[in-house]
């Protein structure tokens, strides 16, 4: 299930060897071992491999579209809202009478926020008869619905895995968000400029591939604008005390506390670092800080945090404001909670418009017709992936951490593609 | 022999004083759990795999007691006081305590004349069907966690064991001014703004010196702290420390001083012997698995409300669960100061593996620990050497 299950088993094996006295001496005790650790990211090659396998045909009436997301697990906020504003997309292209009088199906598939989770279910999607994947919000997950879908020739298209070379795994792999090496820079400069920020420690999830090489991204151009990076220390995903590695980072006088994780930790360390004593240090984070149980875990801790986000409720351009009207029409009033709602909608969306220009219903031309992407107009901004190698330059806005009342997260700089670099 | 001197290039000595600290603070929640491991074990010579879910389920329980208190996720109640955490902590201990007995009674008892390794098998499979069955029912996904606001404490106790450089500190103190100044000018600025992260060249002029202003003075303050040695202790962790200690000594008081303890200890020593004087042994037994419980039910309420924004789930015991079990094996099994000493030296294991750089680890050191303890004394620290033939 867990790394955790693989100790106990371990244990059981040695507890049962110790407690029937067996001298056999060959107990089968599994070394505990971190799964799902990221390689050492490697710099965006030019070429992508283009999946040589036929992939999925529409057959029949109905086109089905898959979605992989956590509707279970800690990334439950994420994965909810990214499947709310998928259904979205499609009941919108099926009211308005679907692609060559087909109707669209969202098949959905649960990855529990874990990776073989995710595999697990891209590879029930595929054997469906799904012609392409939407998914998923957590770069360690994506990757692994991108070597299954590679190996069947099925398209992903990704909605927040924004670890930088996750689309060399195919050309059939593309995003609808920023990549780490743009999301990363972007906080060193507004640690730099904007905080004023010169000492920055690093904390980073060694379980998770997005983590690592978001710190690197951060840490890289920070050096590079003049500051230091006094520390990096490393936790793990499920971790609950953190005592021991901030008592290491305090002693280095920090003035900025950089947390790639995902909000899931970050919220307990927020309070943990506030109650060593470091009160005046400046948290930041990337978009896996965005979810509003950040306030329920951070306390009044995470408060004045600032992160990087792909898009806010409160930005004033139509396309926001059409979105959200018709969200909360499907929700009772609510607002999304997370960007993800957004980034699932213009994910999908891309794949229907793809789908419409694809120049046969099967997952071969819709891969072509992903990468021809130009100018598609989505929430989140304008996506062009024709000529970026399935990552599309977009914009990122570092928002504030404020309490519920003030909407969660405020709206405090936009930095455009082209500022960075 | 160059190999030595690596090593220690990188550790940190300053640090080391607080580390010992945050490892007896670890430790001690370690201690409560593994008590409770070592108390089955020295009547029923049973390692309870199960012990470690009572503990998850003593963290929902504190949990569902603040909600009923009003701490919801909402957050709509903002005060707490001492008593709420007394109330919390006793609900946990008693709810645990009964798990643990109808544990023992409907899981353990039924198995008791049969081999040993029969009632080890169904301690674990009690434990899987709590972790996994436990997701049914309790709120698991996203795993909650106890509101901040319970824990009253959240201030630090601040214990200076060598004052920072004086004439240093003074000399920070004359840049304060400037701090002041240039912040005041800034401020002025900013109200003529409109944004404050796009800023006019001369705002732009203004946010830099004063942030340059504050720079200089926190690095002279650092500076003159730099051999300053001070252990902040938080309150609440404290709170826990004295707590357990407090629950340690009863404990002594119940085993050592009280009949029921009395009839424990001739339980362990002798179980056949024991019934055939007298001693209802199946009391005995549910009174041992309910102090046992009851322990994990308090270390596991402070572990969820002191140590802020802890997430609960299902596993939540495991680990824990885990490390006291290498704690009482550390301390030998079946000894109770056995089970406190190995649970402080565990948490000074784990704390010690992340002050040496190697923080990847730390989770890997109990296994270590319980290698090398089978390996080297199977008894334990305080417990005999005789070999157990179960």
């Amino acid at each position: 299930m867990n790394i955790q299950f693989s100790w106990k088993h371990g244990l059981i094996a040695l507890a049962v060897a110790a407690a029937i006295g067996c001298n056999g001496g060959d107990s089968t005790a599994t070394t505990p071992t971190v799964e799902n650790k990221g390689t050492e990211a490697t710099p965006a090659a030019a070429g992508r491999k283009a999946p040589t396998a036929e992939g999925n045909k529409v057959e029949g009436d109905v086109i089905k579209v898959g979605i992989v997301g956590s509707l279970t697990g800690d990334q439950k906020p994420w994965g909810e809202d990214s499947v709310e504003g998928a259904k979205m997309a499609v009941e919108e292209l099926n009211a308005a009478g679907g692609i060559n009088g087909k109707k669209v199906e969202l098949i959905t598939g649960d990855s529990t926020s874990k990776a073989e989770g995710a595999k697990t279910a891209a590879e029930k999607l595929i054997s469906d008869g799904v012609i392409g994947i939407i998914g998923e919000v957590a770069s360690g997950h994506t990757i692994q619905i991108a070597k299954s879908a590679f190996d069947k020739g099925v398209p992903v298209v990704a909605i927040g895995a924004t670890k930088t070379d996750l689309t060399q795994e195919g050309t059939h792999v593309s995003r609808v968000c920023y990549i780490d090496d743009f999301q990363g820079p972007v906080m060193a400069k507004f640690a730099y400029e904007e905080l004023g920020l010169r000492k920055v420690a690093l904390m980073t999830d060694n379980k998770q591939p997005y983590s690592q090489y978001l710190s690197k991204t951060f840490g890289d151009k920070f050096k590079a604008l003049g500051g230091t990076i006094v520390k990096e220390a490393f936790y793990e995903s499920g971790q609950t005390q953190f005592s021991g590695q901030i008592t290491e980072l305090k002693a280095e006088t920090p003035d900025g506390l950089f947390l790639s994780g995902y909000f899931t930790e970050v919220g307990p360390i927020a309070q943990q670092v506030r109650q060593a004593g470091l009160k005046d240090v400046k948290l930041m984070g990337g978009d896996g800080w965005d979810s509003p149980q950040l306030l329920t875990s951070g306390g009044d801790a995470i408060l004045g945090s600032f992160f990087c986000n792909h898009y806010n409720n409160k930005e004033d351009r139509p396309a926001v404001k059409t979105f959200l009207d018709a969200y909360k029409k499907g929700h009772a009033g609510k607002e999304p909670g997370t960007t993800m709602a957004a980034l699932g909608y213009d994910a999908t969306k891309l794949m229907l418009e793809a789908l419409k220009k694809a120049k046969s219903l099967d997952s071969k031309s819709l891969i072509e017709a992903i990468n021809e992407t130009e100018n598609f107009a989505g929430v989140s901004g304008t996506i062009t992936l024709k000529g970026f190698n399935g990552n599309p330059p977009k914009r990122a806005l570092v928002v504030e951490v404020r309490p519920q009342s003030e909407g969660f997260q405020v709206f405090r700089k936009a930095y455009e593609a082209d500022e960075i670099k | 022999m160059t190999v030595l001197p690596d090593l220690l290039a990188g550790l940190e000595f300053s640090t080391l004083p607080q580390q010992l600290v945050n490892g007896i603070l670890l430790g001690a929640i370690y201690a409560l759990i593994a008590l409770g491991y070592t108390m089955v074990y020295g009547v029923l010579k049973l390692i309870n795999f199960a012990h470690g879910e009572v503990f998850m389920l003593g963290a929902y329980t504190a949990l569902f007691t603040s909600w009923s208190f009003g701490f919801t996720q909402a957050g709509s109640r903002q005060d707490s006081s001492p008593g709420i955490l007394i109330a919390m902590l006793i609900v946990s201990m008693t709810v645990c305590g009964f798990v643990g007995v109808l544990i023992e009674r409907f899981a353990y008892r039924p198995m008791r004349s049969q081999p040993r390794i029969a009632s080890l098998i169904t301690a674990i499979g009690i434990s899987l069907l709590l972790q996994y069955g436990g997701q049914l029912f309790l709120p698991s996904s996203p795993p909650p966690s106890i509101s901040d606001k319970v824990n009253p404490f959240k201030g630090n106790i601040e214990i200076p064991l060598k004052p920072a450089d004086s004439a240093l500190l003074a000399q920070a103190e004359q840049l304060k001014a400037k701090v002041t100044s240039t912040k005041a000018a800034y401020d002025e600025q900013l109200k003529s703004e409109k944004d404050s992260f796009n800023l006019s060249p001369v705002g732009k002029g203004l946010r830099t010196a004063s942030q340059d202003a504050e720079r200089d003075y926190r690095n002279a303050i650092d500076k003159a702290n730099k051999d300053a040695l001070v252990i902040t202790l938080p309150q609440g962790q404290v709170i826990m420390l004295v707590t357990t200690v407090v629950l340690m000594i009863i404990l002594t008081w119940l085993v050592m001083k009280t009949t029921a303890g009395r009839a424990m200890r001739a339980a362990s020593l002798d179980f056949d012997a024991a019934s055939l004087m007298g001693i209802n042994v199946n009391t005995v037994i549910a009174f041992t698995f309910f102090i046992g419980s009851a322990l994990a039910g308090a270390g596991a309420m402070m572990n969820a409300s002191f140590l802020g924004g802890t997430k609960i789930d299902t596993f939540f015991g495991m680990l824990p669960g885990v490390k006291a079990f290498v704690a009482a094996v550390l301390g030998g099994i079946g000894n109770i100061p056995g089970a406190v000493l190995g649970g402080i030296l565990m948490g000074l294991a784990e704390t010690m593996v992340i002050w040496a750089g190697y923080g990847n680890y730390k989770d890997a050191i109990a296994f270590i620990v319980l290698i090398v303890v089978l390996l080297v004394k199977p008894g334990g620290l305080l417990g005999s050497n005789k070999v157990e033939k179960v």
